[in-house]
């Protein structure tokens, strides 16, 4: 295979499950995934539709037109998927070089690319296009891992926080029940931050005494909502006054309605742009009986993104006082 | 009667600010808005200290400090925001208002109880 150069903004994955009976074809394509910061999800046909409706963080999927042994039977299947998902680019890997000419117009729609394992180094513009179409700068994304792990760890105690290495998503499920959403403006974005995260693991914490909110306080699903609402205004906050210029945003600014359709637990921005994604894991060393809480936060700058703007303050730095602490006036 | 009036739409919040007072002595009552914690301070003449956010629903907590020493008239009491916010020029308004003094979110009560036993005279 040939070799090709890898990502120069190495701070980013993205999650792509492989639907390909051939081992060595797999092999290959995992090998050609690094080099492209894909994390390769190797899945079986007979679970592929529980997979689907279950992980909410993939970046695309790879599918072999002969997957399960006929011809065609991969290409009808990734019409399924298509159909059900249609937000994730497919990659169809082909026997022959014979292109798409033979394929009918709905077939060619569904695909996104096309590639013979021997040219699979042709999928890399597609997967730019679609999956990694968007720069984040690798201060930003070092920047909110730390603000997101600093308002964890102030509301949940004695609790080790974990965040996965940051990626790239293109689906748009809604996981857990628990859902915030909270604009994000500044002068170089304009989009949402979502935090994501199951109501039972959650509860469980409250009652073993692990949040602010008292046990017994536990049973009002509204102080459940408040923990994660809370932890969204503090990553808000943290964002804005490191990221944000301390000038007001331009007034009567365009908008796009967001659409949730809840029987398909799916959310619209309006916008086919990739989402930043950070997935945290709340966890309890010394009572691994403790289920985890796993938080699903992303960034949708669905408005406005011109990172070639992007700046850090600095006109404050000087007078910052460190958090938590009084500054007398 | 309560000595310390916390002002903030999260319960989460409130339940932290408001343990971790109430274990170091101090008595503690609570408003969910600026509009709330606008008649608590009425109803309540002892209280001598208000921790309020900024970013609040029906009335924010800026706007509160500014109607507690406008409307109320009541230049006594103590006024410090706990907030997320952090920029200059909120800080400028929060003074022009009255305020002691400003914090920025996550709470950290080590680091501020003297000051408040300081400013309630305890």
């Amino acid at each position: 295979m040939k070799a090709l150069p890898m990502r120069d903004d190495k701070n980013l994955i993205s999650k792509v499950l492989v639907l390909d009976s051939s081992s060595e074809c797999r092999k290959q394509i995992r090998a050609f995934c690094e080099t492209q910061n894909l994390q390769a999800l190797k899945v079986l046909e007979e679970n592929l539709l529980s997979v689907l409706r279950s992980n909410v963080d993939l970046g695309g999927i790879m599918i072999a037109e002969d997957l399960g042994g006929k011809p065609q039977d991969g290409i009808r299947l990734g019409e399924q998927i298509h159909k059900i998902r249609p937000e994730l680019p497919l990659f169809l890997r082909r026997e022959n070089l014979q292109g798409t000419d033979d394929l009918s117009e709905a077939q060619k729609a569904t695909f996104t690319g096309v590639y013979t394992i021997d040219q699979i180094h042709t999928l890399q513009a597609a997967i730019e296009t679609t999956i990694f179409s968007l720069v984040y700068p690798p201060q930003l994304v070092r920047g909110i891992a730390e603000m997101t792990q600093t308002s964890l760890q102030s509301q949940f105690k004695g609790l080790t926080v974990q965040i996965d290495t940051p990626y790239i998503v293109r689906d748009r499920l809604i996981f857990g029940e628990i859902f915030t959403l909270i604009p994000i403006e500044s002068d170089w974005c304009r989009g949402y931050m979502t935090l994501q995260a199951e109501e039972a693991p959650l509860l469980t914490l409250v009652k073993a005494n692990k949040t602010h909110i008292a046990p017994v306080e536990g049973d009002d699903f509204r102080n459940l909502n408040g923990i994660l609402g809370e932890i969204t205004n503090l990553i808000w906050g943290a964002f804005k006054n490191r990221y944000s210029a301390f000038k007001a945003v331009q007034a009567h600014l365009a908008q796009v309605p967001i659409v949730i359709n809840h029987m398909h637990r799916y959310i619209s921005f309006g916008s086919e742009n990739p989402q930043l994604c950070f997935k945290c894991t709340l966890s309890d060393s010394d009572n691994p009986a403790l289920p985890p809480l796993v938080i699903y936060q992303r960034f949708v700058f669905n408005l406005n993104w011109s990172p070639e703007d992007f700046h850090e303050n600095d006109q404050s730095l000087d007078s910052l006082v460190a958090s938590g602490e009084l500054e007398l006036f | 009667m309560a000595q310390i009036l916390v002002v903030d739409d999260s319960s989460t919040v409130r339940n932290e600010v408001g343990d971790f007072l109430k274990k170091n002595g101090l008595d503690v009552t609570f408003g969910v808005d600026g509009r709330d914690g606008l008649a608590k301070l009425k109803a309540d003449p002892a209280i001598k200290l208000i921790i309020c956010d900024v970013n609040m629903p029906n009335m924010d907590g800026l706007t509160m400090a500014e109607k507690v020493r406008g409307e109320l008239g009541n230049s006594a009491v103590h006024i410090v925001m706990l907030t997320t916010e952090n920029s200059p020029a909120m800080k400028e308004r929060g003074k022009a208002a009255g305020i002691k003094g400003w914090i920025v979110k996550p709470f950290n009560g080590d680091a501020v109880l003297g000051s408040f036993k300081k400013l309630i005279g305890v």
